[in-house]
């Protein structure tokens, strides 16, 4: 086993168990943690796929900004800080329902060659010319939806709307 | 160099995808709803991210391309779900999505 795989498995561990722990626990801000965790472990997997650029966007908007955005968001909304949730049952329905998904899409995994191969890796420049030039309809798109996200936010939360 | 597998990236995915879709299934907590839905589409994202790695033509940065954009509308989601949390904390006082059937006055 190479070194990359063994720090790609390492890494994948960790966000998978991450992501479980931050959906099982019963104290919202233990679940927050646990998912910074996970939003570092994935920059972690960005870097090894030589996504550089990826990689510090993951740190900066997940593990900066959505962490403290949700972290904000768990503080203001209730009196305790460190109190637990009701336990939520497991739904037979539910689980069956991912493990299904998990299942299928891991057997059309399992169906592609497994003959490793190098990652290519793209410089930003390279990433900035395609987001500027070709791909430049989306990233007018995403400023759109921005906008309008930020006008539907401050009209959702404004002064007098009881 | 050794190189990596393709296969084991997406089976990270699609457990990563199964986790999300079991937490937006069950959770009833309306921030834990948004974080099973941050983690499903963070596995979408890592799809674009492997695409693009082991794509062997210069299209590939493409996928990159398609990743950043899914990163921002991700972001502009949790602003615009916080929005509705804290309208729906001020309304009811409870951030429970089971008793949000509405959010009019």
């Amino acid at each position: 086993m190479s070194l990359e795989e063994l720090a790609f498995l390492v890494l994948a561990a960790i966000a998978v168990g991450t992501a479980l722990a931050a959906l099982l626990v019963r104290e919202l801000v233990h679940t927050i943690l646990w998912i910074s965790v996970f939003f570092v472990a994935l920059s972690g997997i960005y870097f090894l796929l030589q996504a550089d650029f990826l990689g510090i966007l993951q740190l900066g908007v997940y593990a900066g900004a959505v962490t403290i955005l949700l972290l904000f968001g768990v503080m203001v909304t209730r009196k305790r800080i460190f109190s637990r949730e009701a336990a939520t049952g497991i739904g037979p329905f539910p689980l069956a329902l991912a493990l299904v998904s998990i299942v299928i899409l891991s057997g059309v995994a399992a169906g592609l060659p497994t003959q490793p191969r190098t990652v290519h890796a793209y410089s930003p420049a390279a990433l900035s010319e395609q987001l500027f030039t070709t791909d430049g309809g989306w990233l007018v798109l995403l400023g759109l939806t921005m906008l309008s996200a930020l006008a539907g936010a401050i009209y959702l939360v404004r002064e007098g709307r009881e | 160099m050794s190189g990596l597998v393709l296969a084991q990236f997406l089976g990270l995915s699609a457990a990563l995808l199964g986790i999300g879709l079991f937490g937006i299934l069950t959770r009833r907590n309306f921030i834990l709803l948004l974080i099973a839905i941050e983690v499903a589409i963070n596995a979408a994202v890592l799809n674009f991210v492997y695409f693009a790695g082991f794509a062997s033509g210069p299209g590939g940065v493409s996928g990159q391309a398609a990743a950043v954009v899914v990163v921002g509308l991700a972001a502009t989601e949790v602003a615009v779900g916080l929005a509705i949390v804290l309208a729906l904390n001020r309304q009811r006082g409870s951030i429970n999505v089971a008793e949000a059937s509405t959010l009019r006055q």
